[in-house]
């Protein structure tokens, strides 16, 4: 065999061995890309399964919050007024504390259900809703804190479904509406031009609130303490130079 | 080891379904129970009596109520076809 001959017979056997390892690497990606779709398609089924429930979950505990109202329900004892400052305190610090455990790794994130993958290491959403009607409860008049437990209890799910099958941009236009409303149910014992004025700077507060996305202050505090920071500086503004806009007490005590 | 982990997984996503399922009665009853308290109170004292001063209460009582109702539907809805799933 001439020097010419071994040297075709090689590269011959060299492409015979690209080619045949060339189909093998072909197949073995095939099927690699293959058996990773099937995961992935699988992995994100049981994904939706849980976030659809969980995402229906999150709306009703967003309405349920509503329900927190009856708070101004209770009756005006001593004890019981006592009672209104110590418990939601007592509730607030134990809700901190097993958010403090989680971020900590002492509480498996796993166990709580519908939270969110961004809340895995940041207090969750609950303790910012929490803390919000903490400070409404104790802090400002019922007058404030009734809509703005509303806004955080209704407008804030409505704007997330119309988000869905709206877009960003109707459905912030919805939630300032339905903020105007229930502002405009709080206040509606005021003069007509207080009324006003107080439910569009309180609905644009909530949807600011809801709309601004901060990384460490989640947007079910905002939407609650925004609008009552920005009524209370326009109360006690006007209280200053002596006119008072607060409208009679919405409801009374049992 | 990851055989392990997967039923873990498996076991805990369980129950926490089941939490939810748990949940459930609270999340609906609750405010529905609210709302009628608050209905029940401007009926007693604000319409028996004719005072208005209660009209504030109706409006927040028929407002929890018609707003709970909006959600709950899906939200039973969706437990429904969890059911079904399982």
């Amino acid at each position: 065999m001439t020097s010419s001959n071994k040297k075709s017979v090689r590269v011959q056997e060299w492409f015979s061995i690209m080619a045949f390892s060339a189909t093998t690497a072909k197949d073995a990606l095939k099927l690699t890309r293959q058996k990773m779709t099937e995961y992935q398609t699988e992995f994100l089924e049981r994904l939706n399964a849980i976030e659809v429930d969980a995402h229906w979950f999150r709306r009703v505990f967003h309405t349920f919050a509503a329900s927190f109202l009856f708070y101004y329900l209770l009756p005006d004892e001593q004890w019981i007024n006592q009672g209104k400052i110590i418990v939601p305190i007592i509730i607030v610090f134990v809700m901190a504390v097993v958010e403090f455990r989680r971020i900590q790794g002492n509480l498996d994130h796993n166990r709580f259900f519908g939270l969110r993958s961004y809340e895995k290491k940041r207090p969750a959403s609950y303790l910012y809703f929490g803390v919000a009607v903490l400070l409404l409860f104790l802090f400002f008049p019922q007058q404030i804190a009734i809509p703005c437990i509303l806004c955080a209890s209704f407008t804030d799910p409505l704007i997330g479904e119309a988000r869905y099958y709206l877009g960003k941009k109707q459905a912030y236009i919805i939630g300032f509406f339905v903020s105007v409303f229930f502002f405009m149910i709080t206040w509606y014992q005021a003069r007509w031009e207080i009324l006003l004025v107080i439910s569009v700077l309180g609905a644009t507060g909530a949807v600011v609130g809801e709309a601004k996305k901060l990384r460490f202050i989640d947007d079910d505090f905002m939407i609650q303490f925004l609008p009552a920071l920005l009524l209370l500086i326009v109360w006690q503004g006007l209280l200053v130079l002596g006119i008072s806009i607060l409208p009679p007490r919405l409801i009374f005590p049992i | 080891m990851n055989t392990t982990n997967n039923h873990r997984n498996e076991t805990i996503r369980k129950l926490l379904l089941r939490l939810e399922l748990w949940f459930a009665p609270w999340l609906l009853l609750v405010p529905l129970l609210v709302s009628l308290v608050f209905i029940g109170e401007w009926y007693t004292k604000g319409y028996l009596t004719s005072s208005p001063q209660y009209n504030g209460t109706l409006l927040l009582g028929l407002l929890l109520l018609m707003g709970n109702l909006v959600f709950d539907i899906p939200f039973l809805r969706s437990l429904r076809m969890l059911k079904k799933k399982q």
